[in-house]
């Protein structure tokens, strides 16, 4: 297709893109422009008749708090945990489902349920089941003998980081086997015919054919996640709320917190670090992949 | 024909929603018709179903004038309000508690509500009346009841009487507990750190100022001296060794819930707790004042939230009519029964529901010297800050993250820094 | 010998998928349990793994206390609508950034992408301003206007991403034959795309039927709470109410799996290809 830009052209796609770029810009980039000027500000709920500029103050605040940088340090272990057995036992569950075995489509039905819940329901869910008292967790462990005593899973501060952990990967895991379904599906039969002729063993295609073919695709979809599990507060607001003393914090239930806390201000700094934080990540990560040249 | 559905189809999708938004919700009001528009704080469903008996009566009593309730969840209910109140409209009568009041008024957003023509205002008890103008000096609200706390406990776990002291009560509740049986209902999430505030206000006994309980009568801060150290320490030993490990993480529902479910025998918490623990099925148990310090002496805030108008209210007389009408004897009784709170109205003193039984204890409190009632520091700039902060502080505390030295250094630092920004 | 290998290998792999169900269906399994014991057996050790006396009465209290017939009407139309605008907005904005290079399409994209970074919070409390100055605070159609905005970055580059797919030979032969660009799309590549239309359609439908944080800012009228606004009141000052959270969690969550259930193929497929060019 000739893809001159032609200005009847140029008038289609402003057309076509008009909308999409109209609720965007009016009801995201605005509210957050407005947010990130906060930032600069100080802005506390307690008095907003007086709302001077404060330049980095709020910056210098954020970054001189003990738990600004606890909450990093969860936000990491959280991210690379989480990450970690979401995409092993997502790419593992993907890689047993490729072929087909009779009864396929309902277990897929069944075992993509909890991608239909919100983060927030799933929080309380684990919260209920992980409760020191009456938690099923602990029962189905003292019945196998595991251990010998109840353990407050949400109240211990290693224990606590643990079990918002294990309920994020029940959630993630159903995205990652969708996404690498999908993907396993689009590599060409030929490819493996061809590699079978060659007498390639199955962890050799595997290695050799495969993996190289759907490599893009894994390496956008990680970073989609690292973006989504650390803004994604819902599950460990609902099940810890960041505690035990801030064993759970992440950077996200720290804003909230800050929000909470009635400053705007601060809150909006860290907003912006965290955008700087997952922006250089961004950058670094697409470097390092080379996703743009893989396309 | 090529350019009529270009143009259309984009804008179906613009259009769609802004037909939607005009047919959405929410139909005006009749003319002539009055609708106000209410918001409560502490939210609880048997407390909005209350509240909604009395607005039906306001109703009743007012032909024209509809009132819509907002129950936003307890949780975030002061931060809705706050965000409601920014963009002054919407609201016209709104929940107030003790360490708001003093946020919106000086934002400007509560009117002040005239006293001298209303009779109702000499019917409440002076408590009520020194509240109602404690922020800013004008009446920007009407409380409707206080919280004051009181210690519950089981007479079936083994103990002789009630605890009067901390310490003692450290030792019944340590002796109390094995097995699946706990001592104490410890608060070591949301709010946790109000009651170790409380243990070090005792321990520091005659020394501080009540009128500003986060200070000393030599202005210096309550958390600089070596009592407060001894209460942090016992606050800790206490949840070690007398209470759920669990409770490390508890808030409201979950002590209440602790000690209404046996797992706990002692229980210090606010009078609406009467009726839970009445009817929660337990039978063995009784109340008494909360326990004191080694000089003998007990400090507490005594809690308290009312209804305001707000000043941007279009429908001013019928909102401050209101407030007025929940805040009568007949109506203010009634809820203050409902939800167990100390009442406002001076004609309560004559119901016998406040003389007795768990109620004794609050008599007791009353009429005890060294029972004393304090001011919180709610109007210093960085309350709302220090009650998240302090909260965190006692977490790390009690799970060993941080030592009773680093928690006492930070909280002094904080309010000799906050002394300096109000004076 | 073979045989044995492979048959054992089809044991094991049967087993590993039979565990994994187990992992996923318990806490379901769990809350439906919990959701049918009578108050005090919630409360109660040791734990029965059914109930000694089931009972609906936390459904009965969850459709008599709250009205939550209406919540589920307003879940329903909220997520429907800004679902079904989603797609329209995201297939049209998509089918551009596919198939035309013009000048600032990859800043386009990249604005797109950095709405996803960035946390949610900070942009609250403008807003909620805004909002307030639109007259769209307490409206059904307010949220259904910030879902759009929220899910409108998603789905246009995943629609790209379905499009790529889609051989431009297809839509040139059909514009030969006379018919406009539009018309052309319409035709010939919307048919060709609608695994993925129905998988962004799905996506977008259970973001909007989950979301809390941005219902919970806009709405606190009674008559336009949506479910998660509703369950989120379940969690009160006096008790958590764990029999009624556990039925409200299972009632809210039948719709979205009826909606997979008739539309899974779809999705599979859809993802697929989204993921693939994504």
């Amino acid at each position: 297709m000739n893809r001159a830009f032609t200005l009847r052209r140029a008038r289609f796609v402003m057309l076509c893109l008009l909308p999409g770029v109209a609720f965007v810009a009016v009801f995201t980039y605005y509210p957050m422009i407005r947010g990130a000027v906060i930032a600069f500000q100080r802005y506390n709920l307690f008095d907003v008749t007086a709302t001077p500029f404060a330049g980095l103050e709020n910056f210098r605040a954020v970054l001189a708090e003990e738990r600004f940088w606890t909450a990093l340090r969860n936000t990491g272990t959280w991210v690379a945990l989480s990450l970690f057995f979401q995409f092993f036992l997502g790419f593992g569950l993907a890689l047993l489902l490729r072929r087909h075995f009779p009864g396929r489509a309902l277990y897929q039905a069944w075992v993509f349920f909890p991608w239909a819940m919100s983060g927030f329901l799933i929080g309380l869910l684990w919260r209920w089941m992980f409760n020191g008292q009456f938690g099923v967790v602990n029962d189905l462990l003292l019945k196998a003998g595991l251990i010998d005593e109840r353990i407050g899973f949400l109240a211990t501060p290693g224990w606590a980081m643990t079990s918002v952990i294990v309920a994020n990967i029940w959630y993630g895991v159903t995205f990652f086997a969708i996404m690498i379904t999908a993907a396993l599906q689009s590599v060409p039969g030929e490819l493996y015919e061809a590699a079978a002729v060659d007498g390639a063993s199955r962890t050799r295609r595997f290695w050799h054919v495969t993996l190289p073919h759907i490599r893009p695709t894994l390496a956008l979809i990680v970073l989609l996640r690292v973006i989504w599990i650390l803004n994604f507060p819902d599950l460990i607001y609902s099940m810890t709320g960041g505690g035990p003393a801030g064993g759970t914090d992440i950077i996200t239930t720290f804003l909230i917190q800050q929000v909470i806390g009635g400053d705007y201000g601060r809150a909006g700094a860290v907003g912006l670090l965290v955008l700087g934080l997952l922006l250089s990540f961004s950058v670094f990560y697409l470097n390092a992949t080379r996703f743009e040249r893989a396309r | 024909m090529r350019k009529p559905v270009l143009t259309a189809l984009p804008a179906v999708a613009a259009v769609a929603t802004l037909v939607l938004a005009s047919c959405g919700s929410g139909g005006q009001p009749g003319s002539g018709e009055v609708r106000l528009r209410m918001i409560e704080s502490l939210t609880g469903p048997e407390r909005t179903k209350l509240i909604k008996s009395l607005i039906a009566d306001f109703e009743r009593a007012n032909p024209g004038v509809t009132v819509e309730l907002v129950s936003p969840p307890l949780d975030s209910a002061d931060q809705k309000i706050t965000q409601i109140l920014q963009t002054k409209k919407g609201l016209d009568v709104l929940e107030v508690r003790d360490h708001t009041a003093k946020s919106f008024s000086n934002n400007g957003w509560l009117a002040e509500l005239p006293t001298t023509d209303w009779p109702g205002w000499s019917d409440l008890t002076e408590l009520a009346r020194k509240k109602a103008v404690e922020v800013g000096g004008k009446p920007y609200l009407i409380p409707y009841g206080f919280y004051q706390r009181t210690l519950f406990y089981r007479t079936d776990f083994g103990m002789a009487g009630p605890p009067a002291t901390w310490q003692e009560l450290y030792e019944s509740g340590r002796r109390m507990t094995s097995g699946d049986r706990f001592g104490y209902s410890f608060r070591g999430g949301k709010g946790g750190a109000d009651y170790a505030v409380m243990m070090i206000s005792a321990y520091n006994g005659e020394a501080l100022n009540p009128e500003k309980s986060f200070y000393l009568k030599d202005k210096r801060t309550i958390f600089s001296t070596p009592e407060a150290a001894q209460a942090l320490d016992l606050f800790v030993k206490i949840f070690k060794d007398a209470s759920p490990p669990d409770s490390v993480s508890w808030g409201y529902p979950e002590m209440v819930q602790g000690f209404t479910s046996g797992v706990t025998g002692m229980l210090i918490q606010d009078p609406e707790v009467i009726k839970t623990v009445e009817e929660s099925g337990v039978t063995a148990w009784a109340t008494a004042p909360i326990p004191k310090g080694p000089t003998g002496y007990a400090y507490q805030p005594v809690g308290y939230a009312g209804w305001g108008v707000t000043s941007f209210s279009e429908h001013q007389k019928q909102a401050v009519a209101l407030v007025r009408f929940l805040s009568e004897a007949k109506q203010s009784i009634a809820f203050a029964k409902g939800n167990s709170l100390i009442p406002i109205s001076t004609r309560a003193q004559d119901d016998p529901q406040f003389s007795q039984g768990a109620w004794k204890a609050y008599l007791q409190a009353q009429q005890d010297p060294k029972q004393v009632i304090t001011i919180r520091p709610v109007d210093y700039p960085g309350w709302s800050q220090f009650l998240v902060d302090s909260d965190r502080d006692v977490q790390a505390l009690i799970t060993g993250k941080k030592t009773t030295a680093e928690v006492l250094a930070a909280w002094d630092a904080f309010w000799a820094d906050q002394a300096k920004k109000v004076s | 010998m073979r045989r044995v290998a492979a048959l054992a290998a089809t044991a094991a792999k049967a087993v590993v998928l039979a565990a994994w169900l187990l992992v996923t269906l318990f806490p379901l399994y769990w809350i439906v349990v919990t959701s049918l014991k009578p108050k005090p057996e919630i409360f109660s050790v040791p734990l029965r793994y059914w109930p000694a006396s089931p009972t609906l009465e936390h459904y009965a209290e969850l459709f008599s206390f709250a009205d939550f017939g209406t919540y589920l009407l307003n879940s329903l139309v909220v997520s429907l609508v800004a679902a079904a605008v989603v797609t329209v907005v995201g297939a049209l904005g998509g089918y551009t950034l596919a198939r035309f290079a013009f000048p600032g399409r990859g800043a386009l994209v990249l604005a797109f992408l950095v709405t996803q970074m960035i946390p949610l919070f900070i942009a609250l409390g403008p807003l909620y301003l805004l909002m307030s100055d639109l007259g769209l605070l307490n409206r059904l159609a307010g949220l259904m206007v910030v879902y759009v905005a929220m899910l409108v970055p998603f789905a246009t580059i995943i629609m790209r991403g379905f499009y790529e797919r889609v051989p431009v030979a297809l839509e040139e032969a059909a514009q030969v034959d006379g018919a406009s660009r539009l018309v052309a799309m319409v035709r010939v590549v919307i048919p060709v795309m609608l695994p993925g239309i129905a998988a962004t359609f799905v996506f977008a439908f259970v973001q909007c039927w989950n979301e809390l944080f941005l219902a919970i800012t806009f709405i606190d009228s009674e008559d336009s709470k949506t479910v998660p606004v509703a369950m989120n009141s379940f969690i009160t000052q006096y008790d958590i109410d764990w029999g009624s959270m556990a039925a409200a969690t299972v009632v809210s969550v039948v719709p979205t799996l009826v909606l997979f259930a008739v539309i899974r193929r779809f999705i599979v497929e859809g993802l697929t290809a989204g993921a693939v060019k994504g």
